[in-house]
């Protein structure tokens, strides 16, 4: 083995380039820019949070005021409710579900929300009301736990894969292993639309169609407004298309943002079909990502150890903004991610899929102003 | 929690044979108590055979009654870790072999390097093996730092992975080697001989590993933080403990397959501290196995008592600070404040080195003291009356990190201790008064790293 002596090594190790490596360690390797908060799942100095192996969060969604609604996955399923804007400061646990080990989805309807979960039985819808925070969670507050409603099995024995909502219609589309199905929040009533492989998650388009994966070239396409189900309805374009999907919504515009198993990524709208790759990320496969106000995409990549990337897609740059780590209330690394929401002011909420998993708050960094605007 | 401390710091000091009656601490405090009846006497042995070695990470007696050591090399890009023995006939150090050269992964590989062995030696008494796992930190040989984050999607630069070594020390051979833990070092280890389980933490990821030594199968039983704790221990039902990052104990029961947090913090100083970083530094167990000592990770840690096998979760006593008072606004440097070396001699009294530094308001040293240093005490279980029995010198450095100690099979003492800036790296050895001693003293012998 060869080992340096100290004195070639004080110089070796003193070169520009050492030093530069050095300084890219340093400042890239964790959240190089904005600010990443991880956030408990309890009432800080109140309540305790969900027990570690119960807490890997593994759905979101979020509601029109900001207030966040989840599900976990582990050794028993939770639901919960979280706010963070004006005097909340909360991740309320609403109970666990029984017979539940895991939360694929979680969609949030006009006056009610519903979860769907896999357990031993198969795949349920869950639902229950949208719980009111809007007690001064400094002063004093008041709490009751809302009944969770078992809607039943979504397609017999067959477990869940993922659900998205049309809050217009209150209506959630869903997948198993082989059915897609719709569910209205409205009636609680769960019919299959038909059948379909399932691939990863589903997404909300630009026109409020819904689709999802079909074959390893095609998606699936449901018009809401029709409850048409159409098979092979869209072709995704040329890249490597064995793993399951992961969509991010721009919400101002509708456009889709998914990615390739390589790690290329992609918009889609439905008007007007995928674009050219935007950018690729620096290591496969891309998990959960969403879109901040300004059309920037923010996503984590990679397995065991995610990275965090920001996707700029006018410009089709992929900057990777290196691993998680909170530093504000929680000293905390992140390093595994199962979804991710857009919050009221343009923050990212990642929900983090491991033991003793806590709400991400990514706050993107503001961007400089341009010379000459 | 239960708070047992009725030896206050400034009991302690007064019961001490080289105490002072009160702060700031005696000049003469640790060489007055030599000199009133030299009982124990400090000798260091350097790790002569890898001059590159910077630190000892992991000292433990080994089933065979000897002491073993890890001579580490992380501070030198491409630096490995050798093993060395203390050879009490010729009363030196000698080194084993390159536990690099031993799992096919060199020091010229690359990648970061096979460079230490933390806290992971943990013997088999029925056969003869000393189990070993390896930890990260060392640079791969042309770079200037390693970040286990930073590289761990890099397949050129990442960790290979913890190796585990089954070194008999019977026949003097390495009889298997297995990767542990893939691209993560091994924090921690501890060895369940009954079911022939090892326990292992990893690192930087914090997951607690299970490996059937039989079955060499490893299982990844999930995430516990992000702060690893520096031990795990074991009770008479087979349980595993170790720490969040919030100072709860964490336990894998076997039959549940399944870790649990305690509902209470280990103690810390409530004055500045909230329980996080309280993670177990060092854990020792009590002869009778009803209950063992800890020390934390953590500035001002405080020595406390756990009884595992009373109730639900283990009752805890807090038997008070080990290190002196200081200013509570300074974040103190973990370097410099430290406890560790837990041991149980053959006088049934726990040993254990606590640092000692010059400080200018709360413990104003003279000139013929060090900056720093470690004094070495020893605690009477019964009374809890402590006293330091002697100093830790080196030849040129200081010696107030003490990272792990053990007794050996004739009843010396031994300590492993930290200092990058103290080349020579090496060993303590502490030779006990003779009537503190006994043959076989190495058992019940401590099964965990």
């Amino acid at each position: 083995m060869a080992q340096q002596t100290d004195q070639p090594r004080t110089d070796r190790w003193n070169t520009p380039e050492m030093q530069a490596y050095r300084r890219e360690v340093r400042e890239a390797t964790f959240t190089k820019e904005g600010m990443m908060v991880a956030f408990p799942t309890c009432f800080p100095g109140m309540t305790t949070a969900i027990v570690p192996d119960e807490s890997r969060i593994t759905s979101l969604d979020v509601t029109p005021a900001g207030v966040v609604f989840g599900g976990t996955s582990g050794y028993r399923a939770h639901l919960f409710a979280a706010g963070f804007h004006g005097i909340m400061g909360i991740v309320f646990d609403l109970g666990i579900v029984e017979d539940a080990t895991e939360c694929v989805a979680v969609c949030c309807g006009k006056t009610h929300f519903a979860a769907f979960v896999n357990g031993p039985g198969g795949g349920r819808a869950i639902q229950a009301p949208l719980v009111r925070m809007d007690s001064d969670l400094i002063q004093e507050w008041g709490f009751q736990r809302p009944t969770l409603k078992d809607l039943g099995q979504c397609a017999a024995g067959e477990p869940v894969v993922h659900a998205v909502a049309d809050p217009q219609s209150n209506l959630i589309v869903g997948t198993t292993t082989k059915h897609v199905f719709r569910l209205s929040l409205t009636t609680g009533r769960i019919q299959i639309v038909g059948e379909a492989p399932a691939g990863g998650k589903l997404a909300r388009a630009s026109a409020r169609g819904i689709v999802g994966r079909d074959s390893e070239r095609t998606l699936w396409h449901f018009d809401v407004r029709t409850s048409t189900f159409r098979r092979g309805a869209l072709q995704l374009p040329e890249g490597e298309w064995k793993q399951p999907l992961s969509w991010a919504r721009d919400t101002q515009s509708g456009v889709l943002y998914t990615a390739d198993g390589a790690g290329q990524l992609y918009s889609f709208d439905e008007r007007t079909g995928f674009s050219r790759p935007l950018g690729q990320v620096p290591v496969a496969p891309v998990g959960p990502m969403a879109v901040t106000l300004d059309g920037r995409v923010f996503g984590f990549c990679g397995e065991e150890m995610a990275r965090l990337f920001c996707l700029e897609p006018e410009r089709k740059k992929v900057t990777p903004l290196g691993g998680a780590a909170s530093v504000i209330e929680r000293r905390r690394y992140g390093y595994v991610f199962g979804d991710a929401v857009t919050g009221r002011d343009g923050e990212i909420i990642f929900g983090e899929n491991d033991n003793g998993g806590h709400l991400w708050l990514y706050f993107p960094s503001i961007q400089a102003k341009q010379a000459g605007v | 929690m239960k708070n047992a401390m009725t030896i206050h710091r400034r009991d302690f000091l007064k019961s001490s044979i080289l105490s002072a009656a009160a702060l700031p601490l005696a000049p003469q405090s640790a060489s007055a108590g030599k000199a009133a009846d030299q009982p124990y006497t400090c000798r260091f042995y350097p790790f002569t055979d890898h001059p590159n070695a910077d630190t000892c990470w992991s000292l433990s007696v080994g089933p065979d009654g000897r002491i073993y050591a890890s001579a580490c090399a992380e501070g030198s890009p491409g630096g490995t870790v050798k093993l060395m023995r203390y050879n009490e006939h010729a009363d030196k150090l000698d080194c084993l072999f390159d536990l690099a050269d031993k799992v096919d992964d060199p020091g010229d590989s690359g990648r970061a390097t096979q460079c230490k062995i933390h806290y992971s030696f943990a013997p088999s008494m029925s056969d003869g093996l000393m189990y070993m796992a390896t930890h990260l930190s060392g640079p791969p040989i042309d770079l200037p730092t390693y970040s286990p984050w930073y590289s761990w999607h890099d397949p050129k630069r990442c960790f290979r992975g913890a190796a585990l070594v089954a070194y008999d020390t019977r026949k003097e051979a390495i009889v298997w080697w297995d990767t542990l833990i893939p691209k993560e070092g091994c924090r921690c280890l501890a060895f369940d001989e009954d079911r022939g389980m090892l326990y292992a933490l990893g690192y930087p990821r914090d997951h607690f590993i299970t490996y059937d030594v039989k079955t060499r199968r490893r299982r990844d039983i999930g995430r516990i933080g992000s702060i690893n704790g520096q031990a795990i221990f074991l009770d008479k039902k087979h349980r595993a403990y170790t720490t969040s990052d919030y100072g709860h104990l964490v336990r894998y029961t076997p039959e549940k397959d399944r870790l649990e947090w305690s509902p209470e913090p280990l103690p810390h100083d409530r004055r500045n501290q909230t329980g996080w970083h309280s993670v177990f530094y060092d854990v020792v167990a009590s002869p009778d196995r009803e209950c063992v000592y800890a020390s934390t990770w953590i500035p001002q840690t405080r020595l406390m008592r756990i009884w595992p096998n009373e109730a639900e979760w283990p009752r805890v006593e807090d038997l008070g600070p080990v290190t002196q008072e200081r200013d509570l606004s300074f974040p103190q440097s973990m370097f410099v404040d430290h406890c560790g070396g837990l041991t149980f001699a053959a006088d049934g009294k726990l040993y254990y080195v606590a640092s000692r530094w010059r400080d200018a308001r709360y413990n104003p040293l003279p000139p013929d003291h060090e900056e720093r240093e470690g004094m070495v005490c020893r605690l009477d279980p019964g009374t809890l009356k402590r006293e330091e029995v002697t100093l830790l010198k080196h030849p040129v450095g200081t010696a107030q990190y003490v990272s792990r100690g053990a007794v050996d099979h004739h009843g010396d003492l031994f300590f492993g201790y930290i200092n990058h800036r103290g080349k020579p790296a090496g060993i303590f050895k502490v030779t006990m008064p003779a009537d503190r001693k006994k043959e076989n003293a190495h058992l019940p012998i401590r099964v965990w790293g």
